[in-house]
């Protein structure tokens, strides 16, 4: 049995809904940058949508997307990702608290505010009494839900299931990470800039271009476990290691973050072309959902965006036939995703 | 592959580990009372707070621990440390070992209390970085011992019992030899103000499934449980507890904060848990209901429990919430784990100070303290936000 994305749509600080990040991305200077948002009229009706947070109307919009590229009506299981969850009404609901006292307050802010806001209100709008589930694991939040999903299709419980990341970056809450230096400094121009996430997936167990070969999550483990875990994840797939083309990482020019990649990548694919994404579509707790976006473009595509290598040339975007995305977050928490084109 | 239960921790208002825990409940004694550990103006809103404060939770933990520390992180240390010395996981450690827990509030009960240093000064970040759930989690790993997988689930009111189906599907697809699974929450002013905008607190100790019901009461504690293969526990030498039969998560769709008149959601999740289990609706002896004792939920979840069982006669029905309160994201594993003393030591969990039939519904609940019966299998519900409905079946362990 086989995994396979039949359909994905992302709204980030790239152009929503579409794939001109590829051919001409936006460049941020800044550090902190919300999504270009599009037009939610064609999704959700526009009294339902004043109720709604931004990243609900995002996940609205991204689900509808997802389903609609290929036909689909509604998943088996819907599955979300998200490191903060709805942090805007979160936000809203602690400062009202705080600065006002506990007379005052209002339902509506905490109401929205719980994480799993997110997956509930995408069943509500497609009405899918399906498994529904949230994970809130930091940096592999989405890897998480990936791994849940793929669980649930090898133990036979779904056919489908829409998986997805999302984070929503407010001004306060990057200020506040700011103090904790998480955030591109101006003096050395180094360092992550902030991005927002809303990238759904529509997932299969029916053939399509790009398979999902396997997922990992790994909770501190050394260079070791790293590879034992992969070598089990390409034998799995059937494949050894040399027959990874490319792989994708987290890098996002903060020195201690990256480092760990050009640990990885020198150790486990010397000379093999590696990609990444998140100097294009920002930094959050679940921007390795934009990590299997781009991987799964570039597979179906066959085109490598010249902006999206990191080092190594590739020499030929056509014969790029597996991509392993390997992302970690504060080297505790990691995560492997292994691609092929089908 | 036959799942099996090794190991139980479980810290709540009612006690500190399994036998404070089992005493509580078969003496019908429980701590409801006003907010002592933080400044609310809800005075008038009883809950049930574990007695213990942050300084005595580092004392039963053995002291030594640094800050940032969070309530949450510090109840599920002594809930983790309780199953994982039971499962003798140090001892004889299997190969793959995941933890997966259940929380919603994370971290904020010190974001409550520095929010204002967090936006004015630099005294308190460090508890920026403690905030987030899936912090927490890490936190709770890293105190007892090495895990190879951890993650987080946030589902609300019913993220504790997710935690378990992930563990056992971790078991299930040969990707850990063992996954300890459960959830752990404290009260914050945060959602304590939240349910309370909601109209859904009761100023009195909760009465579910009584016509008189007017609200919950809030809870606080953490439970965990270790999940691993029958083989891995007689490979290990160690005696399961009982077995994990089957499980079952759907939704409800309907509405944010409340269930469907019918009970849709919680209906598809306990069919499908039964389905799971390969059991019929008869094989169930006791429901730990999710009773949480507001006027929608113990209506909802009624009308779904007659609908599904009634044919055959409805077993005893319960809600331990009212002894515990509504431990929110921990009440998954902390009901599981009550579910699991009930077979072990043959008793229906009392539903306490219920006096009156709810009109519409078929059944009362099992009102007696300490009521001896043998129990074989028990269905166990946690229903969240967004109608996120789980059930969990857990049966007696017999040797195959």
């Amino acid at each position: 049995m086989g995994v396979y994305i039949k359909s994905s749509a992302q709204i980030s600080i790239q152009n929503p809904l579409c794939n001109d990040w590829a051919v001409s991305p936006i460049i941020y200077r800044e550090p902190y940058a919300r999504a270009v948002e599009c037009d939610y009229k064609k999704y959700i009706n526009p009294i339902a949508a004043r109720r709604m947070g931004k990243i609900l109307k995002r996940a609205i919009a991204v689900s509808s997307s997802a389903l609609s590229i290929c036909g689909a009506a509604v998943p088996d299981a819907i599955i979300t990702g998200t490191g903060l969850g709805c942090i805007e009404n979160t936000e809203k609901f602690l400062s009202a608290m705080t600065m006002e006292g506990e007379e005052f307050l209002q339902p509506a802010y905490f109401i929205n505010s719980t994480h799993n806001t997110i997956s509930s209100q995408i069943a509500i709008f497609l009405k899918c009494h399906g498994y529904n589930n949230t994970f809130v694991q930091r940096g592999i939040s989405f890897e998480s839900a990936l791994l849940d999903a793929l669980m649930l299709f090898e133990t036979g419980t779904v056919n489908t299931a829409l998986v997805e990341g999302h984070d929503e970056m407010t001004q306060g809450y990057f200020k506040l990470l700011d103090k904790l230096d998480y955030w591109r400094k101006e003096a050395d121009g180094k360092g992550a800039v902030a991005g927002e996430t809303a990238v759904g997936f529509f997932l299969s167990k029916e053939e399509d271009t790009v398979k999902i070969e396997g997922t990992e999550i790994l909770h501190t483990p050394s260079m070791d476990d790293m590879s034992r875990s992969l070598l089990k994840m390409c034998s799995d797939a059937g494949i050894s290691l040399k027959d990874i083309d490319a792989v994708m990482v987290g890098a996002n020019t903060d020195e201690a973050n990256d480092a760990v990649y050009e640990a990885f990548s020198e150790t486990l694919f010397h000379g093999v072309p590696c990609l990444w994404w998140k100097h294009i579509f920002g930094e959050s707790f679940t921007s390795a959902a934009f990590g299997m976006y781009v991987a799964d473009y570039i597979l179906r595509n066959r085109v490598v965006p010249s902006a999206m290598v990191w080092k190594n040339s590739v020499k030929s975007a056509e014969q790029i036939r597996k991509i392993l995305i390997y992302n970690h977050f504060n080297n505790k928490e990691h995560s492997l995703i292994l691609l092929s084109r089908w | 592959m036959t799942i099996c239960v090794t190991g139980i921790g479980i810290i709540s208002s009612i006690g500190v580990g399994r036998q404070a825990t089992l005493d509580s409940l078969l003496t019908g004694r429980c701590n409801i009372a006003p907010i002592a550990h933080f400044k609310t103006i809800h005075s008038d809103l009883v809950s049930a707070e574990v007695v213990q404060s942050n300084e005595q939770l580092i004392e039963l933990l053995g002291g030594g621990l640094k800050e940032p520390l969070t309530r949450t992180a510090l109840l599920g240390m002594v809930a983790l440390d309780q199953a994982y010395k039971e499962a003798r996981v140090e001892e004889q450690r299997p190969q793959r070992v995941a933890f997966v827990s259940g929380t919603t509030v994370g971290g904020m009960d010190k974001s409550e209390q520095f929010y204002l240093d967090f936006l004015n000064n630099d005294s308190k970040n460090q508890y920026i970085a403690s905030h987030d759930c899936g912090r927490c989690s890490e936190m709770i790993a890293d105190y007892c011992g090495h895990f190879d997988i951890i993650t987080t689930i946030s589902t609300a009111c019913s993220s504790a019992a997710n935690a378990v189906i992930f563990g056992a599907n971790l078991l299930k697809t040969g990707r850990t030899d063992m996954a300890i699974v459960g959830g752990s929450e404290c009260i914050t002013k945060f959602h304590l103000n939240g349910f309370n905008t909601l109209r859904i607190l009761d100023k009195e100790p909760c009465r579910p499934f009584d016509a008189s019901r007017a609200g919950l009461n809030l809870g606080e504690g953490a439970a965990y449980l270790v999940l691993e293969s029958e083989a891995s526990a007689l490979k290990r030498g160690v005696e399961p507890l009982c077995k994990l039969s089957g499980y079952a998560n759907f939704c409800d769709a309907h509405h944010q904060t409340a269930s469907s008149e019918d009970g849709e959601g919680a209906f598809l999740a306990m069919s499908g848990a039964l389905q799971n289990s390969g059991l019929q609706p008869e094989d169930i002896d006791y429901i730990n209901a999710h009773g949480t004792g507001t006027v929608n939920n113990d209506l909802s979840e009624g009308i779904a429990i007659s609908r599904l069982f009634s044919k055959r006669g409805i077993p005893p029905v319960s809600s331990t919430k009212s002894f515990t309160g509504h431990t929110t994201s921990a009440s998954g594993s902390i009901e599981a784990v009550i579910s699991i003393l009930s077979i072990q030591h043959g008793f229906i969990p009392a539903n306490l100070r219920f006096r009156n039939k709810i009109e519409e519904l078929s059944f009362v609940p099992s009102s007696d303290i300490g009521l001896k019966v043998d129990v074989n299998n028990v269905l166990t519900n946690s229903f969240g936000f967004g109608g996120n409905d789980t059930t969990l079946i857990f049966s007696k362990y017999k040797k195959e």
